[in-house]
């Protein structure tokens, strides 16, 4: 090979590498450009997944502004109830401050006249007693009577109304012990009745003492008031788990009452026998009823006219008001 | 140390009829005493006012006072009377119809010596009225002060 041969050749050598680095940076181009264009169809892609996004996010905006007022509407409305609920609590606190200031001026002030009524008559039978007939003695006595009748009604009314004011002290109580004590109590007062008092087991109920000591003078007195015609009066006391889940009772064998006026029992001056028969200022089983409700319990009776009656209440134990 | 109104009884009503009740009572019962009866609080704080600066053995011997009292009631004269050094050692007594635990409970946190429920009944009323009076004329030896004392 003459040496311009080996130049040519030598240069051809070097033109094909040169090609062949072209080729491959071309490549290297084309790859690039290929690349790009797939990453513009991804962009693109991801572009409308984005648009699709901010579409959806402004849905979402939307929606939640929507959320947003209804809760503030619903807040609004409840602002708005309780508010009225403020406004009918404040309107009932002032009635019942009302109604109690009315029930003890009454009960004040009607005392007064009953004494003057009292007094004077008893004037009368001691200073003209002289100038007075058996009948005009006996309509004095009935004056009397009816005064100190009058005294017990008003003396009921004062308790039915102090009772609504009067704070509880909670604390447990022995019922049993407490009808056992306050039964003892009322046979003192009538000597010549007989009754047998049978005291079932019962548990510790949670409350005011005072308070359900009046519940257990008034059950029994009544019991014993109207066994008076019994021969073997009976009354039993005790609890009944299974009633109401779980309910105090006093059973009597006494007059009893005809179950088709169960629901004026607890009502205030309610009777339902002559007072004639059986006395009493009518306030006794409200008082009752009342106290029962604080307690967070219910009262009711069961009766068989001629053969007894049971008296039950349930309470959930004492609210600390 | 007889004074002028050893036996004297203040009664501070205003109703005329638990007034003449009580009068009445009083003459029944048969007791020496002179009965002074004022109608309403500021009257009977005229009263012992009058009496305390003239002379001390001039003061009644005991109070009987309303709670209901046109004016000044009951509790508010109580307070005067016992915040006064000349005046607290008298005897008062609250005879009222208020059964109120509040006004019970006041009435002994001012100092009152006795607080009595007017009874509807007249032989109670009566007999309340008598045994009171016997009580506190009678019975009961009340403390003094003197010129000294103070």
């Amino acid at each position: 090979m003459t040496s311009r041969e080996a130049l040519a050749a030598y240069e051809m050598i070097q033109l094909q590498e040169r090609l062949d680095l072209l080729r491959r940076e071309h490549l290297g181009a084309l790859r690039a450009l290929e690349r790009i264009r797939l990453e513009r169809g991804e962009l693109r892609q991801v572009n409308m997944a984005t648009m699709n996004i901010l579409e959806d996010l402004e849905e979402e905006k939307r929606r939640s502004l929507d959320a947003q007022s209804a809760l503030l509407n619903m807040l609004e409305d409840i602002e708005e109830e309780r508010r009225e609920g403020e406004r009918t609590k404040a309107v009932l606190e002032a009635v019942n401050r009302e109604l109690e200031a009315f029930s003890y001026t009454v009960s004040h002030d009607l005392r007064a006249p009953l004494r003057a009524i009292s007094g004077f008559s008893r004037a009368i039978a001691e200073d003209c007693a002289d100038s007075l007939n058996d009948e005009g003695k006996r309509y004095l006595e009935l004056i009397q009577e009816n005064v100190n009748r009058m005294g017990a009604l008003i003396d009921g009314l004062l308790a039915f109304s102090r009772l609504g004011r009067q704070r509880m002290n909670t604390s447990d109580v022995d019922m049993g012990a407490m009808f056992d004590e306050v039964f003892q109590e009322i046979m003192a007062q009538e000597p010549e009745r007989d009754v047998k008092l049978i005291r079932n087991p019962m548990p510790l109920l949670n409350g005011d003492a005072v308070m359900l000591r009046q519940v257990a003078v008034n059950l029994l007195s009544n019991a014993v008031k109207f066994t008076r015609g019994r021969e073997r009066a009976v009354i039993e006391v005790g609890y009944a788990a299974d009633v109401e889940g779980g309910a105090y009772y006093v059973r009597d064998n006494g007059a009893g009452f005809d179950m088709k006026y169960a629901d004026k029992l607890f009502g205030v001056f309610e009777r339902l026998h002559p007072s004639e028969d059986y006395e009493g200022s009518g306030v006794g089983l409200a008082l009752v009823e009342r106290i029962v409700v604080r307690h967070g319990g219910r009262v009711w009776a069961t009766s068989v006219p001629g053969e007894g009656s049971t008296f039950f209440f349930t309470a959930l134990g004492g609210r600390s008001t | 140390m007889m004074a002028a109104n050893e036996n004297e009884v203040l009664l501070v009503e205003d109703d005329p009829n638990d007034a003449e009740l009580i009068v009445r009572a009083f003459k029944k019962g048969k007791l020496t005493m002179s009965l002074v009866h004022l109608r309403d609080g500021a009257e009977a704080m005229d009263y012992v006012n009058i009496r305390r600066a003239r002379e001390r053995a001039s003061l009644p011997k005991v109070i009987m006072l309303d709670l209901k009292l046109p004016k000044l009631n009951g509790l508010e004269v109580l307070r005067k009377l016992k915040s006064d050094v000349l005046t607290r050692d008298i005897p008062v007594v609250i005879l009222t119809s208020s059964q109120e635990e509040s006004d019970i409970a006041q009435a002994y946190s001012l100092g009152v010596n006795s607080y009595i429920l007017k009874p509807i009944e007249s032989d109670e009323f009566s007999k309340t009225v008598v045994d009171m009076g016997s009580y506190w004329l009678r019975l009961n030896r009340t403390r003094r002060r003197h010129e000294g004392d103070l």
